[in-house]
C-alpha cells in the first residue's frame, strides 16, 4: 500500500510543518487528535483521555499509509502526548517530535478572526484545527457580537457544539492554536468577565483544573465529557445558556 | 385519571413519579402525583412536559433545570438556592439579586437518589416513618459502596432503620456539598417528605422544603 499521509497531533511547529510540506509535496495531512470512528487499538487503558485514543486508534488504523508522525510534546501538548509518541515510535511509526513553546505578549499576538466571527461554533473550532496545515487567511470574518463564550479544546464529539449560538466566542486552547501560540498559558486563561462562558474539558485531562477554576472565577459552567455526550451533558449546557 | 377537555395539563414525569399539574377553566389548580408507568397510559395532551422521562425531543418538552429555576422562583425571593433531588439525579439552581447566578446538575451518578431509597425501604420491610435522623452517616460518594455498607452493618445486627437513616444522612451531606455548602437550601422534590432526611441536612444548614410540585409549577410560565 502506498505511504501519502503526514499524521500529526496538537498543533507542531510551524517550522517542522513548512519543512514537512516541502519534503512531501503531494502527501495528505491527517490530524489524529479527531475522532474518525476507526476501530480501538487497544492502546490506552479504559480510563483514558479520549483524544490520545484517537491518536492511538487512527494512527493504528491507517498505519500502512502513515510516511511519518509530527508529534507535539511539549507545553503545547500535555504529557500523554509526550508518552503518546515515545509508544508509537516504539510500534515502528516513523515520528519527529515537536515542542511548540514560543511564547508571545498578548499585545504582539496575530488577532482571531475566526474565534470572534459568527459562524457556527462546530465550524469555529473545525476551521481553526484544520488551519494549523492550511494556513488560510480569515481576517476577512467579521467579528460577532459575543453572547456567550466557549472554552477548551474541540471536544472528541463536535456534537455538543450544536447547542450554542453563532454568536458564541472561542477561548481556551483553541484561540491559542488560531493565535499560533498554542503554548500560551495567559491566553489560554483569558476569558471576557462578563460573558457567560462553558468552560469545557475532556475527562481525563490535565486541563481539567484549569477549566473548574476558570469557571468558578468567572461565574461560567465547567463540563466535562468523556466521548460521547450523554443527554444529560447537553441539557446541563442547555439550561445554563438559557439561564444565563 | 378523569381528564376534563377545557383544563390544560403539565406533567413532571420523573423515572419514578409523574407529577401533574391541571389548571381548570376557572384558574383553579389540582395536583396529582401517580407512578410514573400509570400516568404513560394517560391519554392528555400536556401543554408542557418535563422530566426525565418525558420526550426530550417534543416541542413542549422543557428542560429539568429550566423548569427548576422557573418554578422556584415562584416560591422565593431574589437570592435563593433550590436542589430538586430526584429519583436518579440531582439537580440545584442559585439566583443572587434576581439573577441566575449557578447551576450543577448530577448526571453521571444517581445510584444514592430516591429511587435507591425506594428499594432499600422496600427490601428491609421498613417504613418511611420508622427513619430518625442519626449522627452518624455513611460515606455515599458512590452509592454502590454505600450499599455495601448498609449490607455489612446490617449482618453485623444493626437495625435496618437505622442503616438507611445512617444512608440517608450521607445522601443529605452528598446533596449539601453537591450545592456548594450554602448557608440555606430550598428542596424540591420526593425528598420533602422525607424528615429524615430534612433533619439531616438541617445538621448542615437551613432547609426550606418546597414541596413536589416545583417544576410543574415552572413549567407553567410563558417563556421570557
Amino acid at each position: 500500500m502506498k505511504k501519502d499521509i503526514i499524521a500529526f497531533w496538537g498543533y507542531p511547529h510551524p517550522d517542522l510543518i513548512k519543512k514537512t510540506k516541502q519534503k512531501y509535496p503531494g502527501a495528505n495531512w491527517v490530524d489524529l487528535d479527531i475522532n474518525f470512528g476507526y476501530p480501538s487499538s487497544k492502546s490506552t487503558p479504559d480510563a483514558y483521555c479520549g483524544i490520545i485514543k484517537n491518536i492511538f486508534d487512527n494512527a493504528f488504523y491507517l498505519k500502512d499509509k502513515i510516511i511519518k508522525i509530527l508529534a507535539a510534546v511539549g507545553k503545547d501538548k500535555c504529557d500523554s502526548g509526550f508518552f503518546a509518541a515515545q509508544l508509537l515510535k516504539n510500534a515502528g511509526f516513523d515520528v519527529e517530535i515537536s515542542y511548540f513553546e514560543d511564547v508571545s505578549p498578548l499585545e504582539n499576538l496575530c488577532d482571531v478572526p475566526v474565534c470572534k466571527s459568527s459562524l457556527a461554533l462546530k465550524d469555529k473550532l473545525s476551521i481553526i484545527t484544520a488551519n494549523i496545515v492550511a494556513q488560510r487567511d480569515y481576517s476577512h470574518l467579521k467579528p460577532s457580537r459575543a453572547r456567550f463564550g466557549f472554552w477548551g479544546v474541540p471536544p472528541n464529539d463536535l456534537s455538543i457544539c450544536d447547542i450554542f449560538p453563532p454568536e458564541t466566542h472561542v477561548f481556551g486552547w483553541s484561540r491559542c492554536v488560531e493565535a499560533k501560540n498554542p503554548a500560551n498559558l495567559e491566553l489560554e486563561m483569558y476569558v471576557e468577565k462578563d460573558l457567560p462562558t462553558v468552560f469545557f474539558a475532556q475527562t481525563f485531562c490535565a486541563k481539567n483544573v484549569l477549566a473548574k477554576y476558570l469557571a468558578q472565577k468567572y461565574n461560567g459552567l465547567y463540563i466535562e465529557i468523556d466521548g460521547t455526550p450523554s443527554s444529560s451533558a447537553y441539557a446541563k449546557i442547555e439550561a445554563f445558556l438559557r439561564l444565563r | 385519571m378523569i381528564v376534563n377537555e377545557n383544563s390544560k395539563y403539565y406533567i413532571d414525569a420523573g423515572t419514578t413519579w409523574s407529577k401533574i399539574l391541571e389548571i381548570m377553566p376557572c384558574g383553579k389548580r389540582k395536583y396529582n402525583i401517580y407512578k410514573t408507568k400509570e400516568a404513560r397510559e394517560f391519554k392528555i395532551n400536556y401543554e408542557k412536559t418535563t422530566g426525565h422521562t418525558s420526550d426530550k425531543s417534543a416541542e413542549n418538552y422543557e428542560n429539568e433545570v429550566v423548569a427548576l429555576a422557573r418554578g422556584a422562583k415562584i416560591y422565593l425571593q431574589n437570592d435563593f438556592c433550590a436542589l430538586d433531588l430526584g429519583s436518579r439525579d440531582a439537580k440545584w439552581v442559585k439566583f443572587k439579586n434576581g439573577k441566575f447566578s449557578d447551576m450543577d446538575w448530577n448526571t453521571s451518578c444517581a445510584a444514592a437518589t430516591g429511587a435507591t431509597i425506594e428499594m432499600l425501604l422496600k427490601f428491609y420491610d421498613v417504613k418511611i416513618e420508622d427513619l430518625k435522623f442519626t449522627k452518624e452517616k455513611y460515606p455515599v460518594t458512590c452509592g454502590i459502596f454505600g450499599l455495601e455498607k448498609i449490607m455489612d452493618d446490617i449482618s453485623c445486627g444493626l437495625c435496618p432503620s437505622v442503616a438507611i437513616s445512617k444512608f440517608i444522612h450521607g445522601i443529605a451531606y452528598n446533596a449539601y456539598n453537591f450545592a456548594k455548602n450554602p448557608d440555606k437550601i430550598c428542596i424540591s422534590g420526593g425528598f420533602c417528605e422525607n424528615k429524615c432526611f430534612i433533619d439531616s441536612l438541617q445538621n448542615y444548614c437551613e432547609v426550606l422544603p418546597l414541596g413536589r410540585f416545583v417544576l410543574v409549577d415552572g413549567l407553567t410560565l410563558q417563556q421570557r
